[in-house]
């Protein structure tokens, strides 16, 4: 039986991110939906490697970013898994960011003509069903 | 640190007027995949033939595992894997004789290896080395190479006019045998995809010169696409900082440059840009620009 939960990835050649940032950005999107949970096994090195066809020192340094940035951690001998989650964030660089993010929706969602209310149930929605996948 | 694989200092090889090499000093530190590419007739082949002992330089010196290019010996040679874009091989001789010929002349023999990389391939022990199709004539070929346990393995076009699932297997061999785990292998192509794929690190050869010797990536970053609006003329090339290449499209100007930063949209801006745009280039973007600065062209187009 095997305990690696795959990882539903592909990179693409010619992409102006070079494999590496392609990898790490993957697999913290996987995190950040719960696609992936802490606590799961990554795919070896040399696994993840071959899937994607690429040099296994490529996923090993994409994994090396992803351990330093506390996404993943080692076990001793066992391997990579998802860590648990905290707060990778400082307060200020979240508030940051959150403003950038409601400003680039609101500036395309504006030209929509969509009623605000409606707005608000969409956006409820889809909380809740980001929920539901990490319940 | 342990002693470089291969280290060339003021390498120059000359035919007639035209160096093929230029000054070379190249340093490459032993283990991982090191890509090297450049436009064709860069030197890479008439570097591969002086490190194998085949052509003597016109100056300079080459150094292969700590041996001199102009003296190795037999034993020397068998730590060194070649492989050729033809896959010269004896067209005459059977797979099966073929093998326990190399197999006799290498100490070093490693049969797993060989296994493991030949059971990719439909290749027969009868077989004459000439009724094989192009690709398992590769597949062979690397095996052989892969089989004498080489310290330095040389890769020259190796995957040229395979199809998709030969090139896969033959690349896949490279990257997850066991037998290239402590050899150095140095890998010359054309194909971007390939290399994005396999390469740590990537040496960049124009005209007999060492252009570049970085990480991929890192070399990637190197480069910037600009484009920007700029009523009539642009700036004259020799001006640009960075200068690589350009082009115009649906009236706008494309410039590709080398280490530039933000500073560069104040250059185009103070040259009559209107909008100035920055954005990041893929690997195969990035050589293209990078070689195309002093690839040859027409005279008249330019």
């Amino acid at each position: 039986m095997a305990r690696t939960t795959p990882l539903m990835i592909d990179i693409a050649t010619g992409d102006t991110r070079p494999i590496v940032r392609q990898i790490t950005d993957a697999v913290r999107i996987k995190i950040s939906t719960g696609e992936i949970e802490p606590g799961d096994q990554l795919p070896s090195v040399r696994g993840l490697a071959q899937q994607l066809g690429i040099n296994p020192n490529t996923v090993a340094k994409a994994y090396g970013e992803l351990t330093t940035e506390g996404w993943l951690e080692a076990r001793q001998g066992m391997g990579l898994y998802v860590a648990p989650r905290r707060q990778r964030l400082s307060r200020g660089e979240r508030e940051r960011r959150l403003d950038d993010a409601v400003q680039r929706f609101v500036a395309e969602v504006v030209p929509l003509n969509v009623a605000v209310d409606d707005v608000h149930t969409r956006i409820d929605a889809e909380f809740a069903a980001l929920q539901r996948r990490r319940a | 640190m342990s002693q470089l694989v291969i280290e060339t200092e003021g390498l120059s090889k000359r035919f007639g007027n035209k160096f093929a090499l230029d000054d070379l000093s190249l340093a490459i530190a032993p283990g991982r995949i090191h890509a090297l590419v450049g436009a064709n007739g860069a030197g890479k082949s008439t570097l591969f033939r002086i490190l194998l002992g085949f052509l003597s330089p016109s100056a300079g010196t080459a150094r292969v595992l700590g041996r001199d290019c102009s003296a190795l010996t037999p034993s020397d040679r068998t730590l060194v894997g070649y492989v050729n874009e033809e896959h010269t091989l004896p067209e005459w001789m059977r797979v099966r004789e073929l093998k326990s010929m190399r197999q006799r002349e290498y100490k070093g023999w490693n049969a797993r290896a060989f296994d493991e990389v030949i059971g990719h391939y439909q290749v027969l022990p009868e077989q004459r080395v000439r009724e094989l199709s192009r690709g398992e004539r590769a597949g062979f070929n690397l095996a052989l190479a892969l089989a004498q346990s080489p310290q330095l393995l040389i890769l020259d076009e190796p995957t040229l006019g395979l199809d998709v699932v030969a090139k896969r297997a033959f690349l896949e061999s490279l990257m997850y045998s066991n037998a290239t785990e402590h050899c150095t292998v140095i890998y010359c192509s054309h194909q971007m995809e390939e290399i994005e794929r396999i390469a740590d690190d990537l040496i960049v050869l124009e005209r007999g010169r060492l252009m570049s010797h970085s990480p991929p990536d890192e070399f990637c970053a190197r480069i910037s696409h600009w484009i920007c609006d700029i009523p009539f003329m642009g700036p004259e090339p020799a001006t640009i900082p960075g200068y690589l290449m350009r082009q115009k499209l649906d009236g706008l100007h494309h410039y590709f440059v080398l280490d530039q930063d933000a500073a560069f949209a104040e250059f185009l801006r103070s040259n009559g840009a209107r909008s100035a745009n920055c954005m990041p280039v893929s690997l195969d973007r990035a050589v293209n620009a990078f070689l195309a600065k002093n690839h040859a062209t027409p005279t008249h187009s330019r």
